[in-house]
This record gives structure tokens, C-alpha cells and sequence, in this order.
């Protein structure tokens, strides 16, 4: 298990009221619950917004990749998540927009829909039996870049998403896809894009993106 | 074929096939990026409200690298705790952290800690379960052990804060009352003066209100007191109007090498340079010392520059250009330490330097009272050397059966005249309560991992209190790396309710106990919080109590008789054991950060070395940087290479201190020496101290460095970063006179 990767669950347990300075921290989840919730909304009326082509204001970065199928703990299906029921891809992956990691979902936030969806499946019965033993299923990193690359979430997301008028945020999953490939149409995540440095590079000179070297080198 | 190529042809030639190379290179995945699926990613079960993953918190608490207590500011991003800053609401550092404060994430994540609790098993250890280890404890000291409560003592390093009542509880339960506190670097016999002078121990240092301060070998900015502190206060001192620094010493310190005016004094004659300077300023200044006793009235007249320059080697000049400074700009600040204190007359130099404060009237206006904390069982216990010299004593008489040790390292720190490594011996049952086997831990009869310090809670008081008094709070910043470790606080409160302790059976852990005890506080000192837990969140989130400014106390300053004494004539070097602020004593050996720092005088690194004069350089024969000497004790001998520096006194030789472990892991073992070994057990004669800076040495040339080359890399050099010394003649670095600079400031016409 990666060092960094381990986040320990239940930290007020063994740390108590370790109060922490609210730099950066509180942002309030009830706004961003609004809007997921409003964006749910969106989408479920206009089936039209998927009918368009591109991403305005944005040239999609070139490069294939053909990765390896990645057993994970649960074939999560992306499909029926995003194709089928048309859930955005920031409401699971919440902290994409506040963060430089796009962060997997907590346990609960599973568990808030399947305590009652699906809970037939064989699948929703597994995570079950991970919720119930207070663990959170041993998932497969899939996307990674190297430690010195520092790449971040939150700003691509606000480049293409948020400071781009003419893209409405219930279409996000097409700028996920600059990096992540066609994952709606995936069960468990695969690497399609080489996510190399050439490949960074010539995103950031097709959109005019920052150059130097120590913004991603620091 | 004539292939013709201009100069300028071939580099545009080169200069593309590297952008080529490059960018070619830009599209091969690294390894990394081939990884699927190798690591795992993992989720919380329930999210942090405030954590965003990628994104860092950050969270207060308190320093434990040194005894000084500076507050800190830990970032923590998924569970792990990143960086360490300092704490801008603490009135101790202000924002500010050191080095060692910086590496304390390297101290934490250490490879070598111990992670389970050991056993002795023969020459070895065997790891054993928490149960077995507190079953071993109850038998030797539980309430049905049937332990003489003297039988009994602790050995720690200085301790304060709840740890420090925690401590005392136990010996008080069980009935003993020998508790050792023990620091290589102190200054007990500054302590010792200030008590017997001042009528307080720790009297705070206003380095920013002076105009002038004189130091006798106290290293205030690198490891006397708490060096942060200091030098926040020191930035004061020197911003307008600007301070003058003045150093007399043996061996440049990183003080001394900010100095104004550096002036080399032989190794033992810094009280005789002290009344070499009263008595300056009593002939040439007018200043009243009809107050002071007799004798110390007779030994200042007695000392005349000429007799002070000729025992000590500093000019007359200097000596009289240090007196009238610190005549003409009061309020003014004379310390002493190191080299002053580490002699057998160690209490008299220090007396002498504290003799010219009171001539000064410095008393009161730049050292000032701490009296008016209101927490006295909280105050530090502050180790000394006399602490081990009592313990040695007690060890040679067998005395003790028990013995816990805490934080001291003494088997690597004692000088080897003591002999302490045989006389640990003598105690049946030694528990080390340690996160690293270090040379002490070694020889434990049982071992318990404590947790780090960035893992484990506590409270923290400084020696000497700032004007804005406060207790500073210790809280984990993330759970704990191993889960069999333990929390020091935690082990206490378990062994006091083995003990049956009635006081403390009703908290379930340290946490439980210090947060009762926070909460218990009087409404007056919690700052109108509404409830208890806010008050309490409040405490952490600030990583400390405020408790607000005393009402100011004044010193009863009164002069003590004392008998300054030249050192005896001898012509071998005295060896200065240095301390660092990076390595300190020793405990920071296992530190790869602190070790690749390079000696702020040398600019070596991973390594020790032997300072040394040029003149006595020359006078061994011709040494040179990077040669390997041997360095003789009655003690015994070790192999060091050389560094010769003008910064010394050609009477002393000084080998920095923290290197040359047996053990303490893969960072620390092997490299270097150790001056301590070769230390003889000389005393301060009215403290008891140790005394550091008393021992001759013979030294003789082993062999030249290698390949004639003095400096740079390799295995068999001395690695110095700093390259040359000297600007050789060349004007590197642009100087002007003082005088000039007001003028060209436009400042004087």
C-alpha cells in the first residue's frame, strides 16, 4: 500500500478534538451539494446539451494510450453511474474542483444510495460488507503521475470548466475526458491517454496553458 | 569532402538535436506513469468535514527537537503530516522554527524507530507483546513488587509541563525521591550564578533592549537557551538602532561569527578577560564597583589590560575598546557560557562575567524577572551535568534497582572518565523509554517505544517565560505510524493506575488527563469562552494557553565573592566539545537533513573534524585541511581530520559533538568521532558541573590527505562546501567603512 495513498479512517478516534486552523478547510459542502443537485437537475432536462460537438473554447489533447484492464476490489461500473443515470462525474469525484487530486469517494457517499439501490447486486453487497466493517475497499490507482509533476485538478477544472461560460458544468465528464478517455462508457477506469510530459505539453500550447517549467516541476 | 563547419553553425546544430532529444524524450512514459494498478488509492469510510484530500491542514502544536519549546504549525494532507512551520501566535519564536524544528518530520518518519516493545534476551533483545512488557514492569516496581521507593529513580533529560507532574507523581507513589535530569548542552552554571546573583535561576535575557551586548563564549543564537527566541530577539537587537556584538571566546561560534568585533581568549581565561574589562571600566570609565565584595573589588585591580592581555592573548586595545562600548552604549548585556563554563573554576568566570552586568546596571533593564507564572509544578526541570555526576555517585554505590530512562543518552554523552557505560552495570533493572536504540537503550533491560512527538500529546512551559506568559499545547498531528508505540503521557497514567494511585485512576488516558486539567482552569484564564469545549478547541487550535503579562518583579541583584584563576600553564591544546545547532548533542545524528547541513563554520558535513589555528597547524608540522590527526586524552584517542580556521585561539582545539555513534541507527552509525570519549570527569568545583572544555590534549599528524586534494568529495576527505575560506586577495565581496556609509547614507555631512 502506497505511503501517501493510505488515508487512515477515523482520525477523530485515535486524535480526539485535534482541532485543526481553518486555512483552506470548511468550504462549505452545502453550497457544492446545491449545485451537484441543481446540475442533476439540469441534465435531466435538457437531453440536448449532449448532443453537442467539442468543448468550446478548449483543443482536446491529442495522444492515445492503450492501458492494461486494472482489477479493482469491485468492477465499479462507470456505465450505468454516467451513462445510464446520468450522475456527474463531480459528484462522486468531489474534491476535483477544490483539490489537485480529484479524490475517490468516501464509503458513505456509496452507501447514501445503495442502502436502498440495487442492494440485490452482488457488487452493492460487497461494498456493503466493506461499509459494515468500517474499510474502505482497497482500490487499484489507475491514473498517476510521477511525484515530481505537480498537477492539479482544481485549476484545469476551472480553465475549462467553471471560467468557461459556454460549457455548461453538467457537461464536464467531455473535459474529464481530455485525460481520463470515454470513462461513461467504461465499468472500471482504464487508462486510455498517455499522460506523459509531450502530451501535457502540447494541451498547454494548443490552450495556451502556462509554460514554465516550475509550474508543474515544484 | 571538405566538411566545413563554423562555430556558430555547430552550435545551432547541437542546439536543435537537443531541443529534438528533448522533446522526444517528453513523450516515453516514466515507469511511474506504466504503473497501473501497482498502488492503491484509498478512500475514507467517512469523509473529514474539514479534510480535502490533495489539499493540507494545518494544525498547532509544539516543538520537541530542543528543550526550548518553540511553538509549531504542522500541514497534514491524507493523514500524513507534511512540513513544519513555526506557530506566528507564539510569544516565543514568533512564527519562527530552526532547522532541527524543520527536521523533526525526519525524526518522526525515521526508518530505525523502535516499533515494538523489547526484552532483554543475553547480549540481545527479543520483541515482546505491550502485556508482557507491563507484566515485566509490575513485577519489579507494581504495588506488590514490594520496592524500597528509593530503591528507585529516574534518569531524564528536562522535562516539564503535565509530563514533568506525571513524573513526579510516580516517584511520589512510589516513594522515591531521585529523579536525575541530565542535558549535555546546559547552562547550569549560568543557572547557578543567576540564582546566587539574582535571586532567579532563569531570568529572561532582553537581547532586544540592549544596545551593546558582550558575549564570553555563550553561543546564544546557535545553542545556549532557546536559539530561536533568541534570535528573533537578536533581529530587534540589530535593526535601528542598530546593536553592537561583541564576542570574546576560544573557538568562533555561529554568535561569534555575527559579531561586530570576534576576539580570541585562551580556553579557562574568560573570567580573568572578564575582569580584564571591569577593570576598564573602573580606571578608564568612572564606574562605581565600591558596592562589590572585597575581594572581588581586589582581583578587578589586580587585573590591568596588560596582565588580562598577556593570560588571555586578547589585545589591550580590544579589551579596552570592548569596555568602552559597553560603557558608552547602555543599557548593555554580558553573557557567559561554553568554554567560560566548563572549567574547574567554570562558576567563578561566569560569576566575573555577571559581576561586569551589575557594574553595567544592566540588571533590571536587560535581564529581567520571570517571576509571576502561576503554574510552579509546570515549570522545567532543567537538566545539568551535575544531574549525571549525582547519578554516577549513586550508580558507584548501588544504590538503585530501578531505573527509568528517558531522553538522555548518557552512555554516549558522559565524558569517558566517568566510566557511566560499566556503571550502568550496577542497576539490576533499566527501562528506556525511547523512540531510537541509542547507546543507552542498548544496554536497557527493557525497552518501550514512545510515540513521536508529532504523535503524542502534552504541554510545554519555557525555561525562561516571554513577557506574554503561556503554556504551550503538544497535540498529535496524525495517528500514530506503528501501532504498537506508545504515548509517554499515556505509560505514566497507566503506571500510576498499576500503582493503584487513587489521584489518577479515574482518566482513561493522558488525553483524558490533560484535557480535565485544561478545562479545570479557572474562568479567569479562559479568555471568556462560552463553554468548555470551545475553550478547549480554542487551546488546540492555537497550540497554546495564553495567561497573559505578570506584573513586573524586580531582581535583588547582589554581588558574590568568587576567585577567577588563570588557567595553568601547559602547552597541549584544551579540546572544546562543541555543540551544533543541528546535531545538538548527539540526538540528532540519525537525521539525514541535519547531517547533509553544512556546519555553519566548517560548511562540513556528514562528518567530524578537529578546528584547529593556523599557528598551531604549523607548529604539528605543516597540517593542512583534510589531513587526519590524532587526538590523545589520558582518556584515550580518536582519528579526525583536520580544519584549520582562524577562528580559534591556538591554545584549544575543538571537535564538534553528535558523531561517532556505536548505534542509533543507519544514519548515525560509524561516521565520525566522538570527543566525549576521550573527556576527562573534571569538575566545576562550587556547582559540581561537568566541566566540558578542561581536558589537554596531545595531537600529532597521522598521514596528509590523500591526493593532495583538501577539500571535495570522496570517501577519504573531509566534504566542506564552502570551498575557500578566503577571498585570496581579490574583492569579492565589497566592503566600506562605517564612517563612509553614514556619509554616502547621507546620515553625516
Amino acid at each position: 500500500m502506497s505511503v501517501t495513498g493510505l488515508l487512515f479512517s477515523g482520525r477523530s478516534s485515535c486524535m480526539r478534538a485535534g482541532a485543526a486552523i481553518s486555512r483552506k478547510a470548511h468550504r462549505t459542502a452545502a453550497v457544492f451539494s446545491l449545485l451537484v443537485l441543481s446540475a442533476l437537475a439540469i441534465l435531466a432536462m435538457s437531453g440536448a446539451a449532449q448532443a453537442q460537438q467539442g468543448v468550446p473554447n478548449a483543443v482536446p489533447p491529442e495522444g492515445s494510450y492503450s492501458g492494461s484492464h486494472v482489477p479493482q476490489p469491485i468492477e465499479f461500473p462507470h456505465d450505468i453511474h454516467v451513462e445510464d443515470n446520468g450522475i456527474n462525474c463531480m459528484y462522486c469525484h468531489t474534491y476535483a474542483r477544490r483539490s489537485k487530486v480529484a479524490g475517490i469517494p468516501p464509503v458513505s457517499k456509496c452507501m447514501g444510495c445503495h442502502m436502498v439501490i440495487a442492494t440485490d447486486k452482488e457488487r452493492v453487497q460487497k461494498l456493503t460488507e466493506y461499509w459494515e466493517n468500517r474499510e474502505p475497499p482497497p482500490w487499484k490507482k489507475v491514473h498517476d503521475v510521477p511525484d515530481f509533476v505537480h498537477f492539479t485538478h482544481e485549476k484545469h477544472l476551472k480553465r475549462f470548466v467553471f471560467d468557461n461560460e459556454e460549457l455548461p458544468v453538467e457537461r464536464v465528464q467531455e473535459v474529464c475526458a481530455f485525460c481520463h478517455g470515454d470513462v461513461k462508457s467504461m465499468t472500471v477506469a482504464e487508462k486510455v491517454k498517455p499522460l506523459t510530459m509531450g502530451f501535457c505539453q502540447r494541451c498547454h500550447q494548443a490552450n495556451d496553458g502556462p509554460f514554465d517549467c516550475w509550474k508543474c516541476h515544484k | 569532402m571538405n566538411l566545413k563547419m563554423k562555430r556558430r553553425d555547430f552550435l545551432k546544430v547541437m542546439g536543435w538535436t537537443g531541443a529534438g532529444v528533448a522533446v522526444a524524450a517528453c513523450d516515453r512514459p516514466s515507469y511511474i506513469t506504466h504503473r497501473e494498478g501497482r498502488n492503491h488509492v484509498v478512500s475514507y469510510v467517512m469523509p473529514e468535514e474539514y479534510a480535502i484530500p490533495g489539499t493540507g491542514v494545518w494544525y498547532a502544536s509544539t516543538c520537541g527537537q530542543c528543550p526550548a519549546t518553540c511553538g509549531v504549525h504542522a500541514r497534514v494532507r491524507e493523514g500524513r503530516v507534511l512540513k513544519l512551520e513555526g506557530n506566528p501566535d507564539s510569544p516565543l519564536n514568533k512564527g519562527k522554527l530552526c532547522a532541527m524544528g524543520q527536521a523533526a518530520l525526519q525524526t518522526h518518519y525515521n526508518p530505525d524507530r523502535i516499533t515494538r516493545p523489547r526484552k532483554r534476551q543475553g547480549a540481545g533483545f527479543v520483541d515482546i507483546g505491550w502485556d508482557e512488557a507491563m507484566r515485566l514492569l509490575e513485577e519489579r516496581v507494581g504495588p506488590n513488587s514490594g520496592i524500597d521507593g528509593s530503591r528507585f529513580a529516574w534518569l531524564t533529560d528536562s522535562v516539564n509541563g503535565h509530563q514533568a507532574v506525571l513524573v513526579d507523581a510516580l516517584m511520589e507513589n512510589i516513594g522515591s525521591s531521585s529523579h536525575y535530569v541530565y542535558e549535555a548542552v546546559n547552562d547550569a552554571v549560568w543557572r547557578a550564578v543567576c540564582r546566587d546573583m539574582l535571586g532567579e535561576e532563569n531570568p529572561r535575557l532582553a537581547i532586544d533592549k540592549a544596545r551593546a551586548i558582550l558575549t564570553i563564549g555563550a553561543d546564544f543564537l546557535g545553542t545556549r537557551g532557546a536559539p530561536v527566541p533568541n534570535s528573533t530577539l537578536y533581529a530587534e537587537f540589530r535593526s535601528a538602532p542598530r546593536g553592537v556584538l561583541l564576542a570574546a571566546e576560544s573557538k568562533m561560534s555561529v554568535t561569534g561569527a555575527n559579531a561586530d568585533l570576534w576576539v580570541p581568549v585562551r580556553p579557562g581565561a574568560e573570567g580573568v578577560f572578564a575582569l580584564g574589562v571591569a577593570n576598564v571600566l573602573a580606571t578608564s570609565h568612572g564606574r562605581d564597583i565600591s558596592s562589590l565584595p572585597n575581594d572581588v573589588q581586589r582581583q578587578i585591580r589586580a587585573n590591568d589590560v596588560k596582565h588580562v592581555s598577556d593570560v588571555t592573548g586578547a589585545s589591550e586595545e580590544h579589551i579596552r575598546r570592548i569596555a568602552a562600548l559597553l560603557h558608552e552604549r547602555a543599557p548593555s548585556l554580558v553573557l557567559a557560557g561554553a568554554s567560560a563554563e566548563g572549567q574547574e573554576h567554570g562558576y567563578d568566570n561566569v560569576a566575573a562575567a555577571m559581576t561586569l552586568n551589575l557594574i553595567l546596571g544592566n540588571v533590571g533593564r536587560t535581564i529581567e524577572s520571570t517571576a509571576g507564572f502561576p503554574f510552579e509544578m509546570l515549570r522545567p526541570r532543567s537538566g545539568s551535568g551535575r544531574g549525571l555526576a549525582d547519578l554516577a555517585q549513586a550508580l558507584r554505590e548501588k544504590r538503585h534497582d530501578v531505573l527509568f530512562i528517558k531522553g538522555a543518552n548518557p552512555v554516549f554523552t558522559a565524558p569517558a572518565g566517568m566510566g557511566f557505560r560499566e556503571l550502568l552495570a550496577n542497576v539490576p533493572f533499566k527501562v528506556a523509554f525511547s523512540m531510537f536504540e541509542d547507546e543507552t537503550t542498548q544496554l536497557a533491560d527493557l525497552v518501550l517505544p514512545l510515540y513521536s512527538h508529532l504523535e503524542d500529546w502534552g504541554t510545554h512551559v519555557p525555561v525562561a517565560q516571554p513577557e506574554r506568559m503561556f503554556i504551550a499545547v503538544q497535540q498529535p498531528v496524525m495517528a500514530p505510524l506503528y501501532p504498537e508505540t506508545r504515548g509517554f503521557g499515556d505509560l505514566m497514567i497507566d503506571m500510576l493506575r498499576m500503582r493503584g494511585d487513587a489521584d489518577y485512576a479515574g482518566y482513561e488516558d493522558y488525553y483524558a488527563y490533560l484535557h480535565h486539567a485544561f478545562v479545570a482552569l479557572p474562568a479567569s484564564l479562559k479568555g471568556g469562552a462560552p463553554n468548555d469545549t470551545a475553550f478547549w478547541n480554542g487551546v488546540l487550535q492555537k497550540g497554546q494557553l495564553e495567561l497573559g503579562t505578570a506584573a513586573p518583579a524586580r531582581l535583588a541583584a547582589s554581588a558574590v565573592s568568587f576567585e577567577v584563576s588563570a588557567p595553568a600553564a601547559d602547552d597541549r591544546p584544551v579540546l572544546l566539545p562543541t555543540a551544533s545547532p543541528t546535531l545538538w548533542d548527539g540526538r540528532h545524528a540519525n537525521v539525514p537533513w541535519l547531517q547533509e547541513l553544512p556546519d555553519a563554520i566548517s560548511k562540513a558535513v556528514w562528518d567530524s573534524w578537529a578546528e584547529m589555528h593556523p599557528s598551531t597547524a604549523r607548529r604539528l608540522g605543516g597540517v593542512e585541511t583534510g589531513d587526519v590527526l590524532r587526538i590523545s586524552s589520558d582518556q584515550g584517542s580518536l582519528e579526525v581530520r583536520a580544519y584549520v580556521y582562524k577562528g580559534m585561539h591556538p591554545g584549544a582545539i575543538a571537535i564538534p559533538v553528535g558523531q561517532g555513534h556505536e548505534s542509533y541507527g543507519r544514519y548515525a552509525q560509524g561516521r565520525g568521532v566522538n570527543p566525549y570519549a576521550i573527556l576527562a570527569d573534571v569538575r566545576d568545583r562550587k556547582t559540581g558541573e561537568l566541566a566540558h572544555s578542561a581536558t589537554r590534549v596531545d595531537v600529532s599528524l597521522v598521514r596528509k590527505a590523500s591526493n593532495g586534494h583538501h577539500l571535495g568529495t570522496g570517501m577519504d576527505r573531509l566534504v566542506v562546501m564552502g570551498g575557500s575560506e578566503t577571498q585570496v586577495g581579490r574583492k569579492l565581496v565589497v566592503t566600506v567603512t562605517a564612517d563612509r556609509f553614514e556619509r554616502t547614507e547621507g546620515r553625516r555631512a
